[in-house]
C-alpha cells in the first residue's frame, strides 16, 4: 500500500465530503455522497450505513468499492479500493459514529434526516493518490509527540493524587493549549462519574456528576471508547442528557443535581476519552471548545495516550495512599476556638451534609466528612488515615474500587471551595488532618 | 430526461462526481472541472482531467455506463444521472470559458463554508490540453438530496 490511512485522516473529516462508487451486476456505476470515513486502523474504515439505497444494495450484492477523499488542508485526492467486511449495530464503534454523526447532521441542517443503522466495517485493498497540484498543509497547531512526552514527563513528577490531577489540567492547557477541561471519576457502584476537576469553567463544577451512558461523557465511559464531535449538537449536549436521564429513570435523588456540571453552553467541539487502568474504567477526561471540528484524529490520539499514563498514575497514588504503613502523628489537642457556631446537619438516608443549611455533598464523601466531624466533635480527634476510614463502618465503602483517595480530594476541594472554616489537608501518605475553626453544632436529620 | 431547473442547477456552482465500472465490477471517479448540456438537455458533456481520469477514461471506453452526480454544498440538493452511451471526446478549447466559469462558481459557493480559497482553486487548477469531454444522454435521473425520497426518479422526488 503505498499510502497509509493514518497520514492522511483529515480526509476522513468530511469537510470536503468523499464520493463512493459501486456497480451493480450489470455493470452500472453507482455513485454518492459520504456524511463520514471513521478510521478504525491501518487496514480498516467504517462508514456509516443511513439509509438503504443503491450504494448499499450493490455492496451486499458483492460490489467492490471505492472512495474518492480530499484533504481540505492540501487539495491532494485519493482514491481507496475496499471490500465490505461486516455492519456493527452497537458497540463502540457504532456510538462514536453516531455521535459524529449527529453533529454532521445538526451542522448541514439534516438532523431529522441522519440516523445511524449501522457502521459498515471495510478493509483497504488500497490507496493511491490521484495526480495533480497540491499546497503546503498549514503546519499543525501542536506538535502532538513533544507535547505528549513533556505531558507524560510532568506527571511522573508527582507525589500525590492531588497533584497528578492539577499537573494534568496545567498540561492539557500548556502543553496542548486546551483550555476547558473536565476530569470526572467513575463511581462503579452507582453508575455516575462525579467532577474531581476541571479548568476554565467560572464554576468548578467539582462534585458534579453525571450517569454512564448520559451524553459524550456518559457514553465514553459506559462504550470506554473516545467520542467527538465536530460540530454543535443538543443530542449530545450533556445538561439536556442529563435532565433527560433523570426523567427518564424517575432517580432524582441519586443523582447529584444541587452541583451544576460546569461547561461551555455553546461548545461546538467536543472530545471524552475514556481514563482507564487494568482494564477498568477510572473516570474521563474531556475537553471542548467553541470552534467547529476543533478537535481531530491526533489530538484524539494523543489524549487516548495521556489518559493512559494518567489512568495508570491515578491506580499508583491510590494504592500507595492505601498501602501506606506510617503511623499516626501523636495526636494533637484541637486546639479551642470561638466564634458564632457553624451548623452541620447530616441526612443519614443520603449521607448529604449541609453547613448552615447550605448543600455541601452527600453519598460516601459526606458519610466520610460526617465520621469526621462527629469524632472532632465527641473525641477531638484530628488525624485520621485511609486505612482507618476503610475499616470504619459508618463510611460503607462500596469496595476494593471505591476510589477513596479520589472521594477525599472530592471533599477537601468542595471544603476549599465553601470556606466555612472546615479544612482536610494531608499530613502523609494515607494520612490527612481535619481543621475546624469555628465551633461547631452536629444536627442529625 | 431534465428540465429547465436541473438543467440550470447542473451548471450551478456544484460539486461534479463521474464514475464508471471496470470488467472486475471495480469503479473509477474522477472530479468534474465542469460541465454543458447539449441537444436541449438529452446529452451531457462533463469535463474531466486526463492525467487523474485515466481508469475512468478506460472504463468509460470500454462499457459507455456513467454515474455522474452534481451536489451544491450549501443545500446538499443532488442530483444522480446514469448513462449507457458515454464517449470520450476531445475537449473543445472554446469551453475552457465554461470551466473557468464554474470554477469560479464553486469557489464562491464553498468559501462560505469555510474551505481555504487556495486549497479549492488548487484542486480545480487544470489546462485546456489535459482535458477530455465525456458525452452522454441521460437515460435515468435521481434525486439524491438527503432524506427519504433520496433514490427516488427526479420527476417522482420534486
Amino acid at each position: 500500500m503505498s499510502v497509509r490511512i493514518e497520514t492522511i485522516r483529515e480526509c476522513l473529516e468530511g469537510i470536503i465530503p468523499g464520493h463512493i462508487a459501486t456497480c451493480d451486476a450489470e455493470g452500472m456505476p453507482n455513485l454518492a455522497y459520504l456524511s463520514q470515513v471513521q478510521f478504525i486502523d491501518n487496514e480498516h474504515v467504517a462508514l456509516s450505513y443511513q439509509f438503504f439505497n443503491r450504494t448499499r444494495q450493490n455492496v451486499l450484492a458483492g460490489s467492490p468499492v471505492r472512495l474518492l477523499l480530499t484533504s481540505h488542508l492540501s487539495g491532494a485526492q485519493y482514491r481507496l479500493t475496499l471490500r465490505y467486511l461486516r455492519t456493527e449495530t452497537a458497540g463502540p464503534l457504532f456510538e462514536q459514529m453516531k455521535a459524529k454523526l449527529a453533529g454532521i447532521a445538526s451542522h448541514t441542517g439534516m438532523s431529522d434526516v441522519f440516523r445511524l443503522l449501522g457502521s459498515d466495517v471495510y478493509r483497504i485493498l488500497g490507496i493511491e493518490q490521484v495526480p495533480g497540484p497540491t499546497v503546503p498543509p498549514p503546519p499543525p497547531p501542536v506538535n502532538y509527540l513533544t507535547a505528549l512526552r513533556r505531558a507524560t514527563q510532568r506527571l511522573a513528577g508527582c507525589g500525590t493524587l492531588e497533584c497528578l490531577l492539577e499537573t494534568a489540567l496545567d498540561c492539557l492547557d500548556d502543553e496542548f493549549g486546551i483550555g476547558h477541561v473536565m476530569l470526572l471519576m467513575h463511581d462503579d457502584g452507582r453508575g455516575r462519574l462525579y467532577t474531581l476537576a476541571s479548568r476554565g469553567y467560572p464554576e468548578s463544577g467539582i462534585g458534579s456528576e453525571i450517569p454512564v451512558g448520559a451524553g459524550v461523557i456518559g457514553i465514553c465511559a459506559r462504550e470506554r471508547t473516545p467520542i467527538r464531535i465536530g460540530f454543535m449538537t443538543s443530542e449530545y449536549a450533556y445538561g439536556r442528557t442529563v435532565r433527560d436521564s433523570i426523567a427518564a429513570d424517575g432517580d432524582a435523588d441519586a443523582l447529584e443535581t444541587a452541583i451544576p456540571l460546569p461547561g461551555l453552553p455553546d461548545a461546538r467541539s467536543q472530545l471524552a476519552v475514556p481514563i482507564t487502568a487494568f482494564d477498568r474504567l477510572t473516570g474521563v477526561l474531556y475537553v471542548e471548545s467553541v470552534a467547529d471540528l476543533h478537535f481531530g484524529y491526533d489530538d484524539e490520539d494523543a489524549l487516548v495516550a495521556f489518559a493512559a499514563q494518567l489512568g495508570l498514575a491515578i491506580q499508583h497514588h491510590q494504592q500507595a495512599e492505601e498501602l501506606a504503613e506510617e503511623p499516626l502523628s501523636p495526636e494533637n489537642a484541637a486546639p479551642v476556638v470561638a466564634g458564632s457556631p457553624l451548623a452541620v446537619r447530616h441526612f443519614g438516608a443520603t449521607d448529604s451534609v449541609f453547613l448552615d443549611d447550605d448543600y455541601l455533598i452527600k453519598g460516601v464523601a459526606g458519610a466520610i466528612l460526617w465520621a469526621l466531624l462527629t469524632d472532632f466533635v465527641e473525641r477531638h480527634r484530628t488525624s485520621f488515615t485511609n486505612k482507618g476510614l476503610r475499616v470504619d463502618s459508618r463510611i460503607r465503602l462500596p469496595g476494593v474500587s471505591d476510589n477513596l483517595e479520589a472521594r477525599l480530594v472530592l471533599l477537601q476541594r468542595r471544603l476549599d471551595e465553601r470556606d466555612a472554616g472546615i479544612r482536610l489537608a494531608k499530613t502523609g501518605r494515607g494520612r490527612f488532618s481535619l481543621s475546624v475553626s469555628r465551633p461547631l453544632q452536629l444536627l442529625e436529620g | 430526461m431534465l428540465d429547465s431547473d436541473n438543467i440550470a442547477f447542473i451548471q450551478a456552482g456544484v460539486s461534479i462526481s463521474l464514475a464508471a465500472c471496470g470488467p472486475d465490477r471495480l469503479a473509477s471517479m474522477s472530479r468534474g472541472m465542469g460541465c454543458k448540456v447539449l441537444d436541449g438537455g438529452r446529452r451531457v458533456g462533463v469535463f474531466v482531467k486526463r492525467s487523474q481520469s485515466a481508469e475512468l477514461l478506460e472504463n468509460i471506453r470500454r462499457s459507455g455506463k456513467v454515474a455522474n452526480v452534481f451536489s451544491l454544498p450549501s443545500s446538499n440538493r443532488t442530483v444522480q444521472l446514469k448513462g449507457v452511451d458515454a464517449q470520450v471526446q476531445p475537449f473543445d478549447p472554446a469551453d475552457f470559458s465554461i470551466v473557468e466559469a464554474h470554477v469560479a462558481d464553486f469557489v464562491t459557493e464553498v468559501l462560505p463554508l469555510g474551505l481555504p480559497e487556495e486549497v479549492v482553486r488548487t484542486l480545480f487548477a487544470c489546462a485546456a490540453e489535459d482535458l477530455a469531454t465525456v458525452v452522454y444522454s441521460p437515460c435515468a435521473a435521481f434525486s439524491q438530496t438527503p432524506g427519504p425520497k433520496a433514490g427516488e426518479p427526479l420527476g417522482a422526488a420534486r
